[in-house]
């Protein structure tokens, strides 16, 4: 098979990427159409991988480095579909910019194939390139505002994130060193045979690897550009960092993890930084959440809590050992349900923004007079954030616990349930001040949303209450996707 | 073969070139004769005197110049080896690097259009 063929749906997207640069380059004073184009290059590379995973065409390319397989089209049409949502939920944004339209649009779908590459990497180099490819316009995006603050996020962001290249590289580098290969099933080939002779420095090697990725997963050691960076940036730029590059995150590290570092011997270990990092990142995220009273700062540490969350699959998955794909298929399901949760609130936060021109969360009392369908929307995306049913949110949690109880970690579950009432404490909050009865608030002009926020904002809550009443079809395409860590 | 089978020749390269080195220096050291001048200080001993600051600010804008460098500074890297074997190489590869050079003069294109080969 021709390996260009395999990666298709990234070609879609870089080659839509330069077309945009070059359309706007020849015709600069018509740029109505370039978030279309930059839709049109997203449907191209979605349609490219369910075609190629309905044809099964389920091969390995490129020496081995890259691989086509149901876990990484699970994850292309996932970020191709995030990277959608926020092209809509920029559009409004970028005219109001007015500048560099087409190089907003470029350098988002350059993002956005950076983490589809990330999907299916199979060789360290290949993984590094993949991420900062989508790291580096991610660092050019979050400062991409007109104000100071934007600047400052972008700034500090690019600093962070290049210590955590750093330490990954120092990770990976170590794991080169000890099996002489980049490729990860022969890393895996000798972990299986020396693992017992080179502990100590395999477990410096996951240790350093996990705070790269930590880094971009926002794990509580590494989380302190989270919300300094989210208030900064432009809320669109927040909301595909907090979504598509934290997800992005968990599909390497359970490829590096679980085709790699998979060793008995091993696993336990690393399994155990995950458990610890999971308790604190809930706890310290959570805890921090409750007293802001900017929104996006409180997204921010909601979203170092979420990733707690997400690290609770982790450790499960280890543990159980053989049967780990109850755990990676949970985590496969928390990614959808929490995509489409996040993406809802933080497309609702740029509606409201817009019009109260204010992130304080005390502007939002008494909303529900003044935009109710909104306030609706908003309400129902935090709901599931809390994990109450009928939301997505609510079966992502119940399996992400299940599968930690089966894994005998009930100390993590016990932790993991105590902060979701913390959680909800904050999140509901803010559906109770929407909805408290207020005689003449401030913001009580009708609403104005624009249309493709509008529709974005319905068609992720629409997701989120689809699965939250019919979860069944995404759990068993996310069984299917993780079920190819069970044959390693 | 053990890890110093294998690297004693790096090892021994290695300590060979700091002796080398080191006994150039140390012996220059001892026994050549110094004398500290100002007049040696400065940037040519003989010719004209130099003026001004040693510190000069380069434009902000030549960064500009830098990013357009780099896009011919990749085509060198990567024509130059594909020229060297060009004639052992099966005919596809010609029109390989063909799209290669197209994506970069689209680079180039974007550069024109958007003013950057204009000094502002």
């Amino acid at each position: 098979m021709n390996p260009f063929e395999l990666i298709s749906p990234q070609l879609a997207i870089l080659i839509g990427a330069g077309l945009i640069l070059v359309y706007d380059a020849i015709f600069p004073k018509d740029n109505r159409y370039l978030p279309w184009m930059a839709l049109a290059a997203i449907a191209v590379s979605v349609s490219f991988a369910i075609s190629l995973a309905v044809r099964g065409e389920y091969h390995v390319g490129f020496e081995g480095t890259y691989s086509v397989d149901k876990f990484s089209v699970f994850f292309s049409v996932v970020f191709a579909g995030i990277g959608a949502a926020v092209v809509f939920a920029s559009m409004n944004w970028v005219d109001r910019v007015g500048r560099r339209k087409s190089e907003y649009y470029a350098l988002l779908l350059t993002a956005t194939a950076g983490l589809m590459f990330l999907a299916g990497a199979r060789d360290l180099i290949t993984i590094f390139i993949a991420l900062e490819l989508s790291s580096i316009p991610q660092y050019i995006l979050a400062g991409w505002g007109k104000d100071e603050r934007s600047g400052e996020s972008g700034l500090k962001y690019l600093l962070l994130g290049s210590i955590a290249s750093a330490l990954l590289l120092f990770g990976m580098a170590l794991l080169y060193g000890l099996s002489g290969s980049t490729f990860v099933p022969e890393i895996a080939t000798f972990i299986g045979e020396n693992a017992s002779d080179n502990r100590s420095l395999l477990i410096l090697a996951s240790t350093l690897i996990i705070a790269g990725f930590g880094f971009k997963m926002a794990l509580v050691p590494f989380q302190m550009w989270v919300p300094d960076v989210y208030e900064g940036a432009p809320t669109p730029v927040a909301a595909f960092l907090s979504v598509g590059s934290k997800a992005a995150a968990f599909a390497v590290v359970l490829r590096i993890f679980f085709e790699g570092l998979n060793a008995e011997i091993l696993s336990n270990d690393w399994a155990m930084i995950f458990a610890v990092l999971a308790a604190i990142s809930m706890t310290v995220g959570n805890i921090f959440a409750l007293v802001q009273s900017n929104i996006k700062r409180m997204l921010g540490y909601s979203s170092v809590a979420q990733a707690g969350n997400f690290a609770i699959g982790l450790a499960a998955i280890a543990v159980v050992g053989q049967e780990f794909t109850l755990a990676a298929s949970a985590v496969l399901f928390f990614v959808v349900a929490y995509a489409f949760t996040n993406l809802a609130v933080f497309i609702a936060v740029i509606a409201i923004s817009r019009h109260l021109e204010s992130d304080d969360i005390n502007a939002y009392e008494g909303l529900a007079k003044s935009a109710p369908l909104l306030a609706l929307a908003l309400g129902i995306a935090l709901i599931s954030l809390t994990g109450i049913p009928p939301s997505a949110g609510f079966w992502a949690k119940l399996y992400i616990f299940n599968a930690a109880a089966q894994a005998d970690l009930a100390w993590l579950v016990i932790v993991a349930v105590l902060n979701s009432v913390l959680a909800a404490f904050y999140y509901l909050r803010i559906v109770r001040l929407m909805f408290r009865n207020v005689e003449d608030q401030i913001g009580s002009a009708p609403f104005a949303i624009p249309k493709s926020i509008g529709f974005v904002l319905g068609i992720t809550v629409l997701g989120v209450l689809v699965f939250g009443f019919f979860p069944t079809p995404i759990i068993s395409v996310a069984r299917e996707a993780a079920a190819i860590f069970s044959i390693g | 073969m053990s890890f110093y089978d294998t690297w004693s020749a790096v090892f021994i390269a290695l300590i060979a070139g700091v002796i080398l080195v080191g006994t150039a220096l140390i012996g220059a050291r001892l026994l050549g004769p110094f004398a500290r001048e100002q007049g040696k200080s400065i940037s040519y001993e003989c010719g004209m005197l130099p003026t001004g600051k040693n510190w000069t600010q380069v434009h902000v804008r030549y960064y500009l110049f830098a990013i357009m460098f780099l896009i011919f500074d990749v085509e060198t890297i990567f024509i130059f080896p594909w020229a060297v074997r060009f004639l052992d190489l099966p005919s596809h590869a010609f029109w390989y690097m063909v799209f290669f050079v197209l994506i970069l003069s689209g680079a180039l294109f974007y550069a024109w259009r958007k003013k950057v080969l204009e000094w502002r």
